[in-house]
């Protein structure tokens, strides 16, 4: 047994490093979630817009041209300006940490993949002052309304779009190749594969779809490209090109780009659920391995987003089948999740309202994603507002609360101060109400036959938009607690111990916030499966020398 | 806190009337939802409209069951499951149980497959055409078929989706249109061309829905059996003038569909309906008109401009 | 402060398993990347299976003979980086480095040949997508073939560190990896644009 510094008594480290290019993952997991949450506000904004404009019948408040950039800029931003980097922050903070590794395998890639976010991110906004303003076709850009380019302008919203785009992905790729080594190659020793958190699992699993899928959407944007500033002609068919293949291209990718937002959200009400019922998760094994066939199924849905484009009988209920067989092993997690809280102690902190509102909708949202999947109900509510209900419930409603009660809950690891209890749950109330009082009217309105991406409807659809619109406000306000609350407790929040949850994971066992190098050279022997509540099993060797150790340490910083 | 062997879940008799209870309330409330989905939905005007809403309301029904089993135990386990005030213990450790996971992998499976099986016998009783097979624009004698009862079309109809206006020509009567008129109870075949970018061909009180694709000519038929006035809406997004790409569909009986076309005959061509044209005429005058824009394609030329602004059922 | 902290029981070298990761990612790396191939082959495949007519005006199929002594000289090459790998793998850094430059020599005159071979074509990258899809493909791989010999030249350098590549190299593993693979790549390829030309 040596002797060693602990924890570290280095110097407080500068806030600046924030600033700058920075190599260790929790200054880069909190660089991407900070940033991740400017261009929330930045998206929610263009939101705010998009429901002002439809609180009447009437395209009046912006021009058409205006409302159909906005609309198209608020997709792109909330999926790749926000809700993968707030992923990527999440992984970063979280992998490395949950595994003993000291940090990702390749730490500078790590930060060029995190610096090319505000480099796309500023190309992005940046087209909105071009003339022509920018991309207006929809976040899926089909052709050919994508490539029309009015003004004629070599530097156009579009092209600077597909650029942005390009650049995302060469970012998620470096990140994906990152976080796969570092979950294969990385792990404590003693951690086996069945011993691994379950975030680590959908992290992974995620990650893989990554992998696979984002290089197709690149291949078909490359080629959309090309169409669009060089004249050839791949997707128009005036010159013997296909607008479908896009079609193709595109949502081979951004199908499963919706299994890369939830599974790490899965992930999180994993971890979760355990430590606010105090309980083991319920199946573990089976919900580790539900992930990877949510992945393999995931991969052969796609067609799903445009039977109504010409596609055979034969393929339409084929991919119909593939599309419904994923609630199987979805509802293995979601089950799993109920067996944990079955006859646990339920405390309903605010990570816990949140996990708990999510799955509340996401439960919801699954049902109506059923509902699309059956092709003769998808043809008539395709393309309508109900296409827009189901995703939103599913990514505001289940990815993003998901994603708040991980911030809530692993807050004062990586801060190492508390958020105040009072605003969190202000924040929850008015997110739950406010989403849900934004995204059920959609439902109807979809059924009754309004389309998407309208800056003006017909009268009968005003009274559900009216709902809507007060809902997405309310939404609005509920961002205010949340920004005050982590605000305030990062400037001056109570000191946090290194385990405030009583929570059972390699990461409560080091200090808040960690040291640079997480465990250094003493990483801890894993010696039994996660989630040992109630077993009164220790997670590691030496289990009780080390948290003595840590709050022997916390005490005496307190007393000073 | 024996942590040796976690105990087996206790199923007493006062937990299996509860179960049972639930269940039962929770299946008469799924079907009264079912019911209840034939209102959220339009006027049923075609012969795929009450196919598309029994299934429709089949799954609302299956999906209320689901999501309120789900809810009922979240419910339950917040209210009944909540940590005493101070209790820092842990609740008893149950890891898992082989069985459970066994029947709640079978009971979704078991659903989804039973609406899969009603989804695809609606499916090809609705013989909503798969297109690709049919993009070509030769004899059209092939491609029939694919509605109830297997009538052959009395009607065959060119619908020309442009930036953004909807033109509708009957071939056979030498008459066209922006307003589409049909005859209800008869098999109608459209052929859908689009002369610029992707449109989308929906008429909600119908419930079918087509994209149409540049440099494709797609074959779709429909039987209309309601008389009425309802929405054709775009469905694809087509650019500026997307939401104002609409246009009013007549179902009218045998008679007056064949005096509308006899007259229709008589009238000169004239300009047709394009909303798009006359606002991007006002915004021209505007003094900051917004971002560029194409320009749409000039109105139609045809013999019936129609309206689309009348009160309409769906 | 200190505080007494228990060691683990396996103390981890740990520079020494970095080294590892290097090919974990740059493996996990390919695997994406020929996803981005396996969407232009199938693009390439549906374009012309819908043809109507999918040769452009004026052109009636492509010339093979010279691509094919083309082909032949690039799969050759993967034989030769074996080789190198081999001599690496004896201890003889000059045999590594003359079947390295050989390797070199071969890639570089395949990106000869194709140069030669563009400019001979009486058809263009807007030619329809026909001409679309073919430069796209054929330019997508030379740009790979590229990368492959600025990586080698890269490794051809490093080698004359002295001791660089006593304890066996990673770069050199991942260049003839990514190498090999630009060779597949290749005979795909060429089955699907030059074997493949009746429809
Ligand atoms: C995080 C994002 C996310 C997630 C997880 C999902 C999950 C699902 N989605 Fe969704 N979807 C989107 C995001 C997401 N979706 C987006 C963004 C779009 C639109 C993009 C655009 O057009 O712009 C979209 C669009 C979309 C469409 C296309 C509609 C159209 O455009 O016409 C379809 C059709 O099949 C679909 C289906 C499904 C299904 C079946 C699931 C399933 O995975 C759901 C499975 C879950 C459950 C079913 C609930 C839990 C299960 C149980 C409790 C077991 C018992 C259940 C039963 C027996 C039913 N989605
Ligand atoms: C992560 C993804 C994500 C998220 C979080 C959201 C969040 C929201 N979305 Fe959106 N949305 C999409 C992804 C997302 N959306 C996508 C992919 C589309 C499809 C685009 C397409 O069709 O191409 C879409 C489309 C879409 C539409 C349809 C547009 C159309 O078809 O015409 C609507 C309409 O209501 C809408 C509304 C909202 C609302 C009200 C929120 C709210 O939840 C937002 C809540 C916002 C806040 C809480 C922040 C509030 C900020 C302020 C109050 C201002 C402060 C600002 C500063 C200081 C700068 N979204
Ligand atoms: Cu890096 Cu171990
Ligand atoms: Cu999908």
């Amino acid at each position: 047994m040596t002797l060693a510094t602990f924890p570290a008594s280095e110097p407080k480290p500068s806030w600046t490093r924030y600033f700058s290019f920075n190599t260790d993952a929790k200054v880069i997991g909190i660089q991407y979630i900070v940033l991740a949450f400017f261009f929330f506000l930045i998206g929610g904004l263009l939101a705010m817009i998009i429901r002002g404009e439809l609180i009447t019948p009437e395209a009046d408040l912006v021009d058409r041209t205006v409302y159909n950039g906005i609309y198209t800029m608020h997709g792109t931003i909330m999926l790749f300006l926000f809700i993968f980097p707030v992923l990527n922050g999440l992984n970063n903070l979280l992998i490395p940490t949950m595994i003993g590794a000291p940090d990702m395998a390749f730490p500078r890639l790590n930060a060029v993949a995190f610096w090319l976010v505000p480099i796309f991110g500023t190309l992005l906004i940046a087209s909105f002052f071009v003339p022509g303003g920018p991309a207006y076709s929809g976040w899926w850009s089909y052709p050919p309304v994508s490539v029309q380019n009015p003004l004629g302008h070599l530097v156009n919203g579009q092209g600077m779009w597909l650029t942005a785009v390009a650049l995302s992905g060469v970012s998620s790729i470096m990140g994906a190749v990152n976080f796969v080594t570092t979950i294969i190659r990385m792990r404590a020793p003693g951690m086996t594969w069945f011993r691994m958190p379950v975030f680590c699992w959908t992290a992974l699993a995620a990650q893989s779809l990554q992998l696979i899928g984002l290089p197709a959407l690149t291949g078909g944007a490359i080629m959309l490209l090309f169409d669009l500033v060089a004249g050839t002609t791949f997707y128009d068919p005036s010159g013997g090109g296909d607008p479908v293949l896009y079609q193709h291209f595109f949502w081979f990718y951004s199908h499963p780009a919706v299994y890369v937002i939830i599974l790490p959200v899965f992930g999180i009400f994993s971890e979760l659920f355990p430590v606010y019922a105090r309980k083991p998760l319920f199946g573990y094994v089976y919900v580790s391995l539900a992930s990877f066939i949510i992945v393999g199924l995931g991969l052969i849905v796609w067609v799903h987003h445009f039977f109504t484009s010409g596609v055979p009988q034969w393929m339409r209920n084929l991919f119909m089948v593939n599309t419904m067989l994923i609630s199987v092993p979805t509802g293995v997690k979601v089950f799993a999740w109920l067996g944990t809280l079955w006859r646990g102690k339920i405390r309903l902190t605010t990570p816990m309202l949140f996990c708990l509102g999510g799955l509340f909708n996401f439960v919801f949202a699954g049902i109506t994603g059923v509902m699309l999947a059956t092709v003769p109900v998808d043809i008539h509510v395709s393309n309508t507002y109900f296409v827009v209900g189901h995703f939103h419930y599913v990514i505001y409603g289940a990815a993003v609360m998901g994603i708040f009660a991980a911030i809530y809950h692993w807050f004062p690891k990586f801060i190492g101060r508390m958020p105040y209890e009072g605003l969190g749950k202000l924040h929850f109330l008015l997110t739950f109400i406010g989403a849900n009082l934004n995204f059920l009217p959609m439902h109807p309105l979809g059924l009754m036959g309004m389309p998407r991406r309208v800056s003006s409807y017909d009268p009968e659809f005003a009274f559900w938009n009216v709902l809507a619109s007060l809902g997405a406000f309310l939404l609005g306000v509920s961002i205010i607690p949340f920004l005050l609350n982590m605000i305030s407790s990062w400037i001056r929040g109570p000191k946090s111990t290194h385990n405030p949850w009583n929570a059972i994971g390699l990461e409560w066992l080091l200090p808040s916030p960690p040291a640079e190098d997480n465990f250094g050279e003493h990483v801890p022997v894993v010696i039994s499966k996660p989630y040992g509540y109630g077993l009164g099993k220790p997670l590691v060797e030496h289990q009780a020398e080390i948290e003595q150790a840590l709050t022997a340490a916390e005490l005496q910083e307190s007393s000073r | 806190m024996t942590s040796a062997s976690p105990q087996k879940p206790r199923f007493t008799l006062l937990s299996m009337l509860g179960l049972a209870l639930l269940v039962l309330v929770l299946v008469a409330l799924s079907w009264w939802m079912g019911q209840q989905a034939y209102h959220w939905l339009p006027v049923q005007a075609s012969t795929a409209a009450p196919l598309v809403d029994g299934l429709f309301s089949f799954e609302t029904a299956v999906g209320t069951f689901v999501f309120g089993g789900v809810v009922a135990v979240m419910i339950w386990v917040v209210l009944m499951h909540r940590a005493e005030k101070y209790d820092e213990t842990d609740a008893e450790p149950i890891e898992g149980n082989t069985k459970l996971e066994v029947i709640w992998t079978a009971i979704p499976f078991v659903l989804v497959m039973a609406i899969a099986v009603y989804a695809i016998r609606v499916n090809t009783s609705l013989g909503v055409l798969g297109p690709m097979e049919h993009i070509h624009q030769d004899n059209p004698a092939e491609e029939i078929g694919g509605y109830p009862g297997d009538r052959l079309p009395a009607e065959a109809i060119e619908v020309v989706a442009r930036q953004w206006s909807w033109e509708f020509r009957y071939p056979a009567a030498n008459v066209s249109s922006t307003e589409l008129h049909l005859a209800v109870d008869e098999p109608v075949t459209f052929r859908l061309v689009s002369e610029d970018v992707l449109h989308g061909f929906f008429v909600p009180a119908f419930r079918l829905k087509q994209d149409v694709v540049p440099g494709r000519a797609i074959n779709f038929n429909l039987t209309p059996t309601r008389e009425g006035r309802y929405r054709l809406r775009d469905s694809q997004f087509s650019g500026t003038w997307f939401a104002a790409n609409q246009a009013d569909v007549v179902v009218e009986s045998g008679d007056a569909h064949a005096a509308w076309l006899k007259q229709a005959e008589k009238l000169p061509l004239q300009s047709g309906i394009s909303d798009a044209v006359d606002e991007y005429a006002a915004r021209a005058k505007k003094a900051n008109p917004g971002w560029a824009t194409v320009p749409p394609a000039p109105p139609p030329q045809v013999n019936v401009p129609g309206s689309n602004n009348l009160p309409h059922d769906a | 402060m200190t505080t007494a902290y228990p060691t683990p029981t396996e103390p981890k070298e740990h520079t020494a398993e970095h080294e590892k990761h290097n090919l974990t990612g740059f493996i996990i790396f390919l695997c994406s990347e020929s996803v981005i191939f396996l969407a232009f082959f199938s693009g390439y495949a549906l374009l012309k299976t819908s043809a109507l007519d999918w040769l452009p005006a004026g052109v009636d199929g492509l010339e093979w003979q010279m691509p094919l002594i083309n082909s032949v000289v690039l799969v050759s090459s993967s034989g030769t980086i074996y080789l190198a790998e081999r001599a690496k793998a004896r201890g003889s850094i000059w045999g590594f480095r003359g079947f390295w430059l050989l390797t070199m020599a071969l890639g570089s005159y395949f990106l000869y040949g194709q140069a030669v071979e563009w400019s001979g074509l009486e058809f263009g990258f807007t030619s329809g997508t026909f001409g679309g899809t073919f430069y796209l493909l054929t330019g997508f791989h030379g740009l790979h073939v590229a990368t492959g010999v600025g990586l080698m030249t890269l490794m051809l350098i490093k080698s004359f560190i002295p001791g660089n590549y006593d304890g066996g190299e990673q770069g050199v593993e991942a260049t003839s990896l990514f190498w090999h693979f630009v060779d597949v790549i290749w005979i795909i390829l060429f089955l699907l644009i030059y074997v493949w030309q009746r429809s």
